[in-house]
């Protein structure tokens, strides 16, 4: 009798072993790249409504964080500055820039003529005070997700800089994600936090290392030299960073 | 402030329903207007909103094909555009305000987050409250964002179509009505139809109303005033008499079918502290000190449930026996008025069968010298208070325990004179403010008559009512806390301001701003409840006033009587009282719905009653004497299950006259009384009720409420046929052979002989302080404790287990180990503290997000309360298959015992969970792929799963998953933002409130690093903490439950601190485990019952029933 199969078709299981094989491990390394905090976060930088220069006004500028954010230290969450903290310098400073509208427009609110007064037919909405405009619409960079309770207060009271989980802003022109914020990012500072630990006076001074008062030259004695530095701390603060659920998620 | 911009999909529906109003003349709206606003419900029609949404939902899917849906969704984080003042985004914020209730005002602490007020406290200031809420206060922040209540104004439009008429409501402006109401005042003809208030704020704008004309007249759905104006007609008062009790200096006390803990009674969170202040036992020599509470009663209420003595007692009894027993009193006081003495004889004898008890009783009350009190309740009518007055003055607690003033709110024109008025032509304009007084008089006036005889009625209402049916204008009122107002606590000591938290949602209006604009002031609520709190106080600042949320100043006077014996000669006629046969229908507010005002209100309906543990409904309740009764009359009525029997093929064959689907069926009967009066309404059987009564509680059963409430139980009030008689005779009871099925929580009522709640008599107590730990299966089990076996409980729960094991154990202190805590936390309970009042269930339900699951899941058992309180009854009679009549109540609240050896943690395949470092058996919700292994391997019963998705789909439509309808969002504003919304699919439990913990914890730590900053300059490594300054102190934390309990009953802190409140209950003789032989190490632990029975009164037992069952199951050969 004939074969009724030619010979090619004796590599076909082979070649579809290794084919699906193939594929299997492509998908794997796809989600492993691609569908990670690492590659889904880190750079996302959408365009703001207002061109806010992070570099110029931190960097140059020099304005410390806490200018801004003023709430960082007491609340679990670091407030984006409302439009008067903004106006507060732009009332004078490129007070008639078309960048700055926005903000403009969500500080005066019903105060049309913007003269801090509230003049004839501006109480649109009849409570006797002048109501701010519609907010500056921000866009959110950062976002841990909603089961995640994240503390600021606590982590830049306790020597953890800002620059642990927002990189260097002072240096970035448009804000940037910059780590990638996952769960074992957190984990990894929660069980090392000697690698973070500085005094509390050189949180927000995003430029800071330990190399800045020393004269370790190689990078290496600087690692440990911040190691030895951070064990100290961790030490004498009493330094103890929750591992356990209720730690982050309540 | 962070607001996502995803969700075009849900707001695009909305809108769509918004513009409705653009097409509601074509004659499609029209129809459909009329299939809906019957029922009141502003709901879509289910296809027409289904059809919608499919198509949008195609529409948007098309538009995200530009793989735009695989982005990152894209959200906007929204900054003020001027801060507020004192506003620090994440950081809430509290206010001190109040809660106007039928008896005063509840002064309050507000959580706020970012504007959104969440979480109701109590204000500690006020003193006598202590800081407590009662049930009430927890659940109104939800009638904040009832989807259901009036979302604006509204005008009345009716048209004919068909032959049918139809009632829409249409939107206008609240200014718009309120200028047409001064328009109509102009003719000198208004009336306003108020709920009682005790505003300082609106007596002084009734007054200047009154002196323009108005008629103003007050009613209360459920009356407990007006006997005070009844009293003082009695003693030549002016005003109304009332009786403060002070119940902390009181050791004995007889309460005459008075609630003076539980709803029914005002001033129940301060009798609540103090007297269960008098039954603290912190040494065993304390236990004879103990107070000691008779209760004569009726109904059975948590009250009685506390009581050392209970008699049970026809409501409509209660004179006679207050007689019987004044009687005695006077017998040993005043030898010689012996005309007093009979009068009093004569009328107890219609309960002289009580003699015996009702002698040594008042043996007992005259014995204290001064320290006892008599209470009354306030359906029973002035001539019994005007007797317990006088009884009060014989044993000499006036002023001691009880202070008998003239509070300052004179009473107001009834509700019958204003309908006489009304029919006499008096009236153009009728106002009805608040209260539903058309549902409440059901029984006996016809509104419909009324209304017509009125020109113009206008409903001044939360939500739209029944009263409201028959007002041309609907306003919408605000709710407390979107007003402004100044008040008067019941005791009428303290004067209160009610400030707002958040502007009106809605285009809604104060009753204060109302009265302002119908007296044409212009001004604001806020400057009129100043300049009224300037003119009447001028020590402190307004501003600081409202700080502070109270203040002092005595608005009451001293009653004075001449001739007490005078009077009461006069008034005690020897009454006609009804027949002994005869049965007596006692009505009551509901436990749920209060007089109907929280119906719609998930949280109390889902709140299981304290003693029958029905939620979403209620229910005529008959002793088992009366339902035996009952079967004998109509065998076939399927009230009490007949013994299971096997059918031909040797199954269990359920009685299906009582059992559907293994739901236990109620029997629907008819219920009537005199005037034809008589409502339908299911039957439940209830231990140690009086044997002829049947309690029927008013305020469920409304037919114009919202989603919530709009099948929630039957209407009581058309049994009524006037205000204040709230005690009927029966006429008939019989089957209308339909049945219903109740949800409860609890139908098991028996703790079946073990040691879950263990209680003992003080005597016994005093002599064997260890009696606790003497119950129980691991007392008398084999050693299971290993090495631990005589260590404490506190110690046992914060130390891994090492049973036999010869290994040595790492050490796991604090100093030792980096994986031990700085705090152990735990918490007692003390059992002598509950009266079962059921306020942490729902205070944990506010702080914990956690969901309603609606009665058809309740059913299945699904009900997600992280606390839950247990109800078990014990008796004498332990004939097991009868339910028994004379009971003792024990209350147990459970929640998640953090077990240190936790069977739930072992059998979690994915570690969702596990301990954290101080001892919190953690869950992560976003670990949890819910197996639902935990539960099933909880010994407490206390972990909940999501079967759905409660927070996020409408209730009835929780089976169609994702198909079904989105909830309403505007409750999600008065989530925590603290606390995760659990999705479906996960588990959750009680978590030690662990916001608060770590809340608490992160402030102690900034303060310390702060602190020591500041006062040495060093900020590094030369900066030096220790332990002691990183430790929360204690009493800084306190768990939802800890904090709204008025009798002080939970204890929550640090086991590791010797000191801390927690560690010292723990080491009480009384401290005992649930379930301990399990070897679980709960941190939760229980401090036994004790109660205080009196070795004299007749139906005295040497210990409590639910002991003499767990000792004759344990030591059977003792018998």
């Amino acid at each position: 009798m004939k074969n009724i199969f030619p010979r090619w078709i004796n590599t076909v299981p082979i070649k579809l072993i290794l084919s699906f094989g193939l594929l299997g491990g492509g998908i794997v390394a796809g989600i492993t790249y691609y569908a990670t905090p690492k590659y889904t976060r880190v750079g996302y930088q959408p365009t703001q409504p207002v061109p806010y220069d992070h570099s110029f006004h931190a960097g140059q500028l020099g304005l410390d964080c806490r200018y801004c954010h003023h709430g960082v230290e007491k609340s679990s969450h670091s407030n984006i500055p409302s439009a008067n903290v903004c106006m507060s310098c732009h009332k004078n400073v490129k007070a008639n820039s078309p960048l700055l509208e926005v903000v403009r427009q969500s500080y005066y609110g019903e105060d049309k003529d913007r003269d801090g007064q509230l003049s004839e037919n501006e109480d649109l909405n009849g409570d006797g005070v002048i109501t701010a405009g519609p907010s500056v619409p921000w866009v959110r960079i950062h976002k841990a997700p909603d089961y995640v309770y994240f503390n600021h207060a606590i982590h830049v009271n306790r020597g953890i800089s800002c620059v642990e989980c927002h990189g260097r802003i002072d240096q970035m022109e448009v804000v940037h994600h910059a780590k990638h914020l996952s769960m074992s990012f957190c984990l990894e500072c929660h069980r090392n936090p000697e690698k973070a630990l500085r005094p509390n006076s050189e949180v927000t001074n995003l430029a800071w290392t330990i190399a800045s008062g020393s004269h370790s030259v190689s990078q290496s004695e600087v690692d440990l030299e911040q190691i030895h530095a951070g064990l100290e701390i961790k030490e004498n603060w009493g330094i103890n960073p929750p591992l356990s659920c209720t730690g982050c998620h309540r | 402030m962070i607001q996502e911009n995803k969700d075009t999909t849900a707001d695009s529906g909305k809108m769509y329903w918004k513009s409705l109003n653009d097409y509601s003349e074509s004659p499609q709206f029209r129809t459909w207007v009329e299939n809906e606003f019957p029922n009141g419900a502003s709901l879509f029609e289910d296809t027409q909103r289904r059809s919608f949404m499919k198509l949008m939902a195609a529409s948007f899917g098309l538009a995200g094909l530009g793989f735009s849906g695989c982005r990152r969704p894209e959200h906007e984080i929204l900054p003020y555009g001027k801060s507020p003042e004192e506003l620090i985004p994440g950081v809430p914020n509290y206010y001190a305000t109040a809660m106007p209730t039928s008896a005063g005002y509840l002064p309050l602490i507000v959580e706020s987050h970012e504007g959104r007020p969440t979480k109701i406290e109590g204000n500690p200031s006020y003193v006598p409250f202590g800081g407590s809420t009662d049930i009430y206060a927890q659940a109104s922040v939800l009638n904040l964002y009832d989807p259901d209540r009036a979302q604006g104004s509204f005008q009345k439009e009716q048209k004919t179509l068909a032959g049918k008429t139809s009632t829409r409501w249409k939107k206008i402006q609240s200014d718009l009505i309120l200028s047409k109401l001064v328009d109509w005042s102009g003719s000198g003809k208004v009336a306003i139809l108020a709920d009682s208030s005790y505003s300082l704020a609106r007596q002084e704008l009734v007054s200047e109303l009154k002196s323009k004309g108005v008629i103003w007249a007050e009613f209360d759905s459920v009356d407990s005033i007006s006997f005070e104006s009844e009293l003082a007609a009695k003693l030549d008062s002016k005003k109304p008499v009332r009786a403060i009790p002070k119940l902390k200096n009181a050791s004995r006390v007889l309460s005459l079918d008075c609630d003076f803990m539980g709803n029914r009674e005002p001033y129940s969170l301060a009798n609540s502290r103090n007297f269960m202040s008098g039954r603290k036992v912190n040494k065993p020599k304390d236990a004879l000190k103990m107070n000691r509470l008779y209760s004569v009663e009726a109904d059975m209420t948590i009250t009685g449930g506390v009581a050392d003595h209970r008699l049970r007692l026809e409501s409509s009894r209660m004179k006679s026996f207050l007689c019987l027993l004044g009687a005695e009193i006077l017998k040993t006081k005043t030898k010689n008025d012996t005309a007093l003495i009979d009068k009093f004889s004569d009328i107890g004898k219609d309960t002289s069968e009580h003699l015996n008890w009702a002698r040594i009783c008042a043996k007992d009350l005259l014995y204290t010298n001064g320290k006892s009190l008599i209470l009354a309740g306030n359906h029973l009518d002035a001539e019994t208070h005007l007797i317990v007055y006088f009884l009060n003055g014989l044993l000499g607690s006036l002023d001691k325990t009880v202070s008998y003033v003239t509070q300052p709110f004179s009473s107001n024109t009834g509700i019958q004179d204003l309908v006489s008025s009304i029919n006499d032509g008096k009236v153009d304009t009728l106002v009805m403010l608040g209260g539903n007084p058309v549902h409440a008089t059901s029984g006996f006036l016809d509104w419909e008559d009324i209304s017509q005889k009125v020109e113009n009625t206008i409903r001044i209402g939360f939500s739209i009512d029944e009263s409201s049916q028959f007002c041309d204008y609907h306003l919408g009122c605000s709710h407390y806390l979107e007003s402004w107002d100044l008040g008067l606590t019941w005791d009428c000591t303290s004067i209160i301001p009610i400030q707002p938290l958040i502007a009106p949602l809605f285009d809604t209006k104060s009753d204060i701003e109302c009265l302002l604009s119908l007296l044409s002031d212009s001004r604001s609520s806020h400057d009129y409840v100043q300049s009224l709190f300037d003119k009447c106080e001028a020590s402190i600042i307004f501003k600081d006033f409202l700080r502070l949320g109270v203040l002092k100043k005595d608005y009451t006077n001293k009653l004075k009587v001449d001739d007490l014996k005078s009077i009461l000669h006069e008034n005690l006629k020897p009454s006609v009282l009804e027949a002994n046969s005869k049965s007596e229908v006692l009505l009551v507010p509901d436990f749920h719905a209060l007089d109907g005002s929280f119906i719609n209100n998930g949280w109390m309906q889902e709140c299981p009653h304290p003693i029958t543990k029905l939620t979403w409904d209620n229910a005529l309740l008959i002793s088992p004497k009366m339902a035996k009764e009952l079967e004998s009359k109509f065998p076939d009525i399927g009230l009490l299950p007949k013994p299971t029997l096997l059918n031909q093929t040797g199954e269990i064959a359920p009685d299906n006259a009582v059992f559907d689907n293994g739901y236990q069926k109620s029997p629907v009967v008819e219920l009537s009384v005199a005037g034809g009066k008589k409502i339908a309404a299911p039957l439940y059987v209830q231990p140690g009720l009086a044997d002829k009564t049947v309690v029927a509680s008013l305020g469920m059963g409304r037919k114009n409420t919202g989603r919530v409430g709009c099948e929630a139980g039957f209407d009581s009030y058309p049994l009524l046929s006037n205000q204040d008689t709230r005690v009927l005779p029966v006429l008939e009871i019989k089957p209308t052979g339909s049945y219903k099925i109740l949800a409860n929580t609890q139908e098991h009522w028996s703790m079946e002989g073990r040691a879950i709640i263990r209680e003992a008599n003080a005597e016994k107590y005093s002599k064997n302080q260890d009696f606790a730990t003497q119950m129980g299966a691991e007392s008398h089990s084999p050693p299971i404790w290993g090495r631990d076996q005589d260590t404490d409980l506190a110690f046992k729960s914060t130390t891994t287990p090492r049973g036999n094991s010869s290994y040595e154990h790492p050490d796991h202190t604090y100093e030792k180990s980096e994986t031990h805590g700085i705090h152990q936390w735990g918490m007692a309970i003390d059992l002598n503290q509950c009266t079962g009042c059921s306020a942490c269930v729902v205070a944990c339900q506010s702080e914990n997000n956690i969901p309603i699951v609606g009665k058809d899941q309740v059913l299945r058992g699904r009900e997600m309360h992280w606390m839950r309180l247990d109800r078990y009854y014990s008796s004498a009679e332990r004939n097991g298959d009868e339910i028994p009549s004379d009971v003792q109540v024990s209350f147990q609240g459970v929640s998640c015992m953090h077990c240190e050896t936790a069977p739930c943690e072992s059998v979690c395949p994915v570690n969702a969970t596990v301990h954290d470092e101080e001892g919190l058996n953690a869950m992560a919700y976003n670990r949890c792929v819910g197996t639902r292994y935990c539960a099933n391997n909880c010994p407490y019963k206390v972990r909940r799963f999501n079967f759905f998705d409660w927070n996020k789909r409408d209730i009835n439509q929780l089976y169609q998953g994702p198909l079904g309808d989105k909830n309403d969002s505007l409750p999600a504003m008065g989530k925590n933002p603290d606390v995760t919304v659990r999705m479906r699919g996960v588990m959750e439990k009680c978590t030690y409130c662990v916001q608060r913990i770590q809340e608490a914890k992160i402030r102690v730590k900034v303060k310390a690093q702060r602190t020591a900053n500041l006062a040495t300059g060093n900020d590094g490594a030369d900066l030096k903490l220790n332990t002691q300054d990183l430790k929360v102190p204690d009493g800084t934390i306190r768990p939802a439950c800890q904090q709204v309990c008025p009798s002080d009953g939970v204890a929550f802190g640090d086991l590791s601190d010797p000191n801390s409140r927690v560690s010292q209950l723990k080491s009480d003789p009384r401290d005992y485990a649930v379930l301990g032989y399990l070897n679980t190490r709960p941190r939760t632990s229980y401090l036994a019952k004790v109660r205080n029975p009196n070795p004299a009164m007749p139906d005295f037992s040497d210990s409590p029933h639910s002991y003499r069952e767990y000792h004759d199951k344990a030591y059977p050969s003792h018998h």
